[in-house]
């Protein structure tokens, strides 16, 4: 199930360099970028922020009053907010929605230069004379920037087009040296795709169990110089991350729900991350939409003309993506109504908003000119690359998950989870602790590990309940994993194998378990040592015999008849439900009357109902 | 007024200026100022305001490969801003002319142009400042103003000489030229000679428009005189085909370059066993036109980098609200460029626009495409960088009266032979006051068909007679794409029948 980093097979494809450490499979460690809070990677021009808007002199009224009048203007204007899953349609019209989505491209060089690509680096430290556009310096195709975007492109069901062209799109912007971009704007290098987004995907529910959406290209492009603000209206400018490699996905206008607009990119950045095309999702910057949103009345879907559609730029994250959905088809539906008429223009939405805002309008539209870059031959895609590509794809999340859960029988909700966390390194987590685990039961030679039986399926989920809660309990608090895209993180896959090989086994309880996955978590078990630091610690559950069990249990019931005439009422039929409540009181009991840490609840449970079943109740029958 | 590439003085530069770090002296070098010199000294200001006091940090490949053959530079040359032009009148630096002011008593209307747009760099071979000259050819700047100032100009076959560091006008047809005052020392940069590689095998990495080595091997393959041991003599002519292009008599010919055209023709028929054959290349007519919606369009986006912020001087006068309409490189634009750059801006930034570009741009991409089907017509040699399936050409094409060799179609033929500008070089009065920048335009007619097509060419001088008598206009040699060598063999052996 492993995948081969994109940077690995970008030097065997290219250069036929194979990793000295033998084998394809993982190894590869590549900078974290979970540690550093990076700013927000696509807003180019500065952010403004409202000059001090505090309240000048307001009465003061108290904040019940004030809210519930603020609740009941809303029910008079009839604009209560409602939940977005009720708001997914409105009657009498039809939403339509075409997404584009750029997303940054893994790898190791710019697009049109050697230099490298970086986070977080010295600024202006990885610019060549390219980046800058210094006069006389030209561009240099990097080829191995395709391995991503043809990868990208696959896990996407596109048609590889064998020949692709750059072309210059004109616009003057300080975070743009050579005043265009190069682009792929007449023959993008991928085409004809299409997403399948399914209910669990977060699909609106009237778009059904699933549904398709066409992706009419990809194209590659550079990205821009970054901006920061800082004070006194200056900008610093970072020509690190101008001429990174992007990709522009553009999708058919087929959406005409908001929730699905964002399932869709949600989606989009889950297959980028399976196939290692991108270097990091939505909520780090390295992936931003813009939307193109329509509406018409539903009497005139027939024409087949859609309604004058409006672009909303620069949306991060997929909250966003639905809101300024509903927001927008909102606005134009109220404009339409009003006799009015929507204007083809470019418009703006920044979270928490209401309502997206105008940034320019067609008469401000930017020709761009887009001209063939003259010094930049055709990429020619050989079909055995494509081949080769799809070849070493990996299985895609939607088959991944459709096995998480038949084989090892988790939720929906934990399967799409587990693939989503870390960029998709948390799945490669489960799958090395699965591994090492596996390897440890077959040395035991305890319960087969083969997962097609039941009992294979055990540990697979308890392996994957801990990768996914335990492990996420660990970071509630402040601290990071640190998880790295092979899957290997603070808590050493080797090692959280051995903490569930022996609880799997019930050589310790659930709680010296998660003392030992913190103490490993917080270092102070050296790794590979698990076992050792139980054994040092005498950690060992050293369980009661059932004697044991059946004597705490005839201490505790003394004096607990009437509890026990319950059990009575039930066996005689006067009762319809087993009181399990007062079975669970009695276990209580036993737990706090016996010595700590050598008992199991479920054992003493097992013990107390016999007991009750075959001593107890015969017994007060008896009498 | 003067041309700072005036080579009689080279102020900035002192006596010995630069040691060459590669092999002792063998030629002075004087480079066109829109190629790239990094010797901690020269500027490389492209005539234009925007750059008048930038220094490259790297240097030009061709600049390089010069020096590690002997080149010394002795100076940088004034030019055209940005090389756009076609007299070497529109610099932040001055006019440039062939004569100096003082052989006319200072009357500077007097002045003979140079030429454009390396009119410096064929003044300094003129005077003799420099053995060699770089320059750059987009349109005819290397052989316009070899004509003028008569010295040798050659522009190799696109994709020969590497264009890293050589600051764009119009990628696609720019190429770096020389300029000397005989066509041997440019003969044997390109071939070899004996000693030193010829630059024509040299791949340039850095340089995406630089033919591969594989490539150029494959394009030498069917060519002959690139073995430096193969030194041309007249015998050369000997039944060679020079084509005389019928629509290259155009109404604007002057009657004096006419003449010289036919005598010259005529000598090498005569004398010297050459074939004179009347060829048509019937979309010259057109080449102009496209030339100068593809070449403007070109340079509109390349020189949309010089904004006041990182070259040139920020016009601070106006208001800083670039995030709302880009106010902020507008004013600096406008009054950074001279009015030349300015007019080819415009015109490029139209026929690229959305409205326009169907029209114009695409239209002259195809012009351009039927420019170069017309000389792989009528050469003889295949060209070989196109299908030879699409080399096949149907006589129904032709235009009517095409003169037959025999059923198969008219005579093809190794190399044209036209003049390369119609007229003699105008005063620098004539130019300045003359009529529309298009009267400026239609001196290139004859030198932007080879460049649409990417093909060499020479231009080597040719003595005028009677208005002219004493001075010389331009003969130029078109060849098919890579046969560089053989046109410099057969230029060094024109150049010495007409020298007289």
């Amino acid at each position: 199930m492993g995948r081969i980093p994109t940077a690995e097979l970008s030097r065997y494809l290219l250069y036929g360099q194979l990793s000295r450490r033998g084998c394809l499979r993982g190894g590869i460690t590549r900078i974290s970028t979970t540690s550093a809070l990076r700013q927000s990677r696509f807003f180019s021009t500065q952010i403004d922020t409202p000059a001090g808007a505090a309240p000048a002199n307001v009465p003061l009224t108290p904040l019940r009053k004030e809210l519930k009048e603020q609740a009941k203007a809303l029910k008079a204007s009839g604009k209560k907010k409602k939940k977005n899953s009720d708001n997914q349609t409105v009657p009498g019209w039809e939403l339509t929605v075409g997404i584009e989505i750029h997303a940054q491209l893994n790898t190791a060089r710019k697009l049109f230069s050697p230099a490298a690509t970086s986070f977080n680096d010295t600024p202006n430290s990885h610019v060549a004379l390219f980046d800058v556009a210094m006069p006389g310096s030209q561009p240099l195709f990097q080829a191995e920037t395709l391995i991503p975007a043809v990868r990208a492109a696959l896990a996407l069901n596109c048609t590889i087009q064998p020949i692709s062209r750059f072309d210059r799109k004109h616009y003057f912007h300080w975070d743009q040296p050579a005043g265009y971009q190069i682009t792929q704007y007449y023959h993008p290098f991928a085409r004809d795709g299409r997403v399948m987004l399914y209910a669990r995907d977060g699909i609106a529910a009237e778009d059904g169990e699933c549904i398709e959406i066409g992706i009419r290209q990809i194209q590659m492009e550079q990205d821009t110089a970054k901006t920061t603000a800082v004070p006194g209206n200056v900008h610093w400018l970072d020509f690190n991350r101008v001429g990174v490699p992007l990709i522009e996905i553009i999708t058919l206008p087929e959406i005409h729900h908001p929730a699905t607009a964002a399932a869709l990119v949600r989606k989009v950045q889950m297959l980028l991350n399976s196939v290692d095309a991108c270097v990091s999702g939505m909520e780090t910057g390295g992936l931003r939409a813009d939307i193109n949103v329509s509406v018409r009345r539903v009497q005139d879907i027939a024409t087949g003309k859609l309604g004058t559609r409006t672009e909303i730029k620069n949306l991060s994250s997929f909250k966003a993506v639905e809101d300024a959905i509903i927001a927008e088809r909102d606005r134009q539906i109220a404009i339409l109504e009003a006799g009015g008429v929507v204007l083809g223009e470019t418009r703006g939405w920044s979270l928490g908003n209401t309502e997206t805002r105008r940034l320019r309008g067609k008469e401000g539209e930017v020709d761009y000119r887009y001209m063939p870059d003259p010094d930049l031959g055709p990429v020619v895609i050989g079909e055995d690359l494509v081949q080769h590509l799809k070849g070493t794809l990996g299985v895609l999340p939607d088959a991944e998950i459709d096995e998480l859960i038949e084989l090892y029988g988790l939720t929906t909700k934990d399967a799409m989870s587990l693939i989503q966390l870390d960029n998709g390194a948390r799945i490669q987590y489960f799958y090395n602790v699965l591994d090492s685990l596996e390897e440890r039961l077959r040395a035991a030679g305890s319960a087969s590990p083969n997962s097609d039986s039941p009992a294979g399926q055990r540990h697979a989920l308890l392996a994957a309940n801990w990768c996914l809660h335990e492990l996420g309990k660990l970071t509630e608090v402040s601290a990071d994993l640190g998880m790295t895209p092979d899957g290997e993180c603070n808590v050493p896959s080797v090692d959280l194998a051995a903490i569930l090989f022996h609880l799997h086994r019930r050589e310790i309880t659930a709680k010296v378990a998660k003392e030992l996955l913190w103490a490993v978590f917080r270092g102070q078990i050296p790794r590979g040592k698990v076992t050792q630091a139980i054994e040092a610690d005498d950690l060992w559950f050293n369980e009661l015999s059932e004697q044991d069990y059946a004597e705490l249990a005839d201490k505790v019931v003394e004096g607990e008849d009437k509890v026990l005439a319950e059990f009575l009422r039930f066996k005689q039929g006067k009762i319809k439900a087993y009181p399990q409540g007062k079975l669970m009181f009695l276990v209580g009991k036993i737990m706090r009357a016996g010595p700590e840490g050598r008992m199991d609840p479920e054992s003493a449970k097992r013990v107390l109902r016999d007991r009750i079943e075959h001593v107890y109740l015969p017994h007060m029958e008896g009498q | 007024m003067l041309a700072r590439s005036r080579p009689s003085s080279l102020p900035w530069l002192p006596k010995d200026a630069i040691p060459s770090p590669h092999s002792p002296t063998r030629f002075t070098l004087a480079v066109k100022d829109n190629i790239a010199t990094a010797d901690g000294h020269t500027t490389t200001t492209c005539g234009s305001p925007f750059l008048s006091n930038y220094r490259s940090p790297f240097e030009a490949t061709i600049v390089s490969q010069l020096r590690a053959r002997g080149g010394r530079v002795v100076g940088k040359t004034n030019l055209d801003e940005f090389g756009m032009g076609s007299h070497s009148v529109h610099s932040a630096f001055g006019a440039v002319a062939q004569d100096s002011p003082e052989q006319l008593a200072g009357d500077v209307k007097a002045l003979r142009s140079a030429g454009g747009s390396s009119g410096g760099s064929a003044v300094s071979v003129l005077l003799g400042e420099a053995d060699v000259a770089l320059g750059t050819d987009t349109g005819g700047s290397v052989r316009l103003p070899a004509a003028y100032c008569g010295v040798v100009g050659f522009k190799p076959s696109y994709g020969m000489l590497s264009r890293f560091g050589v600051v764009p006008y119009a990628n696609s047809l720019d190429t770096v030229g020389f300029l000397a005052r005989e066509v041997r020392p440019i003969r044997e940069l390109i071939v070899g000679d004996g000693t030193t590689q010829g630059l024509w095998a040299e791949h340039d990495p850095n340089d995406p428009t630089s033919l591969t080595p594989s490539a150029r091997k494959r394009c030498a393959r069917s060519r002959q005189f690139y073995s430096p041991s193969q030194s041309p003599d007249p015998s050369i002519l000997n039944g060679l085909r020079l084509g005389l292009p019928l629509e290259y008599n155009i109404h604007e010919l002057s009657p004096t370059i006419r003449d010289a055209w036919s005598r010259a023709a005529s000598l090498l028929q005569s004398h010297f066993s050459a074939r004179i054959i009347p060829v048509s290349l019937p979309s010259t007519r057109h080449a102009l036109s496209a030339y100068y919606v593809i070449a403007p369009a070109e340079a509109s986006s390349n020189l949309a980098k010089y904004d006041g912020i990182r070259y040139g001087v920020r016009d601070t006068s106006v208001e800083n609200d670039a995030a709302a309409d880009g106010v902020l490189y507008a004013s600096s634009r406008g009054k950074g460029f001279g009015p030349e750059v300015r007019r080819r801006i415009l015109l490029g930034a139209y026929t690229l626009s959305s409205k326009a570009m169907d029209n114009y741009f695409l239209q002259a991409q195809r012009v351009r495409r039927l420019v170069r089907r017309d000389f792989d017509r009528v050469f003889a040699l295949p060209n070989p960088l196109v299908d030879p399936d699409q080399q096949v050409f149907d006589l129904s094409d032709l235009p009517e009266g095409t003169i037959m060799e025999d059923k198969w179609g008219p005579e093809e033929v190794d190399f044209l032979l036209c003049p390369t500008a119609p007229t003699l070089a105008p005063t620098l009065g004539e130019v300045m006051e003359g009529g529309s920048p298009v009267d400026e335009y239609v001196n290139d007619v004859f030198t932007v068909p080879a460049s649409l097509a990417g093909l060499p060419a020479a231009s080597v001088p040719m003595p005028v007679e009677g208005e002219g008598e004493g001075k010389t206009a331009g003969l130029q040699l078109i060849g098919q794409y890579w046969d560089d060598a053989r046109l410099l063999a057969v230029a060094e052996v024109i150049r010495e029948i007409l020298r007289g």
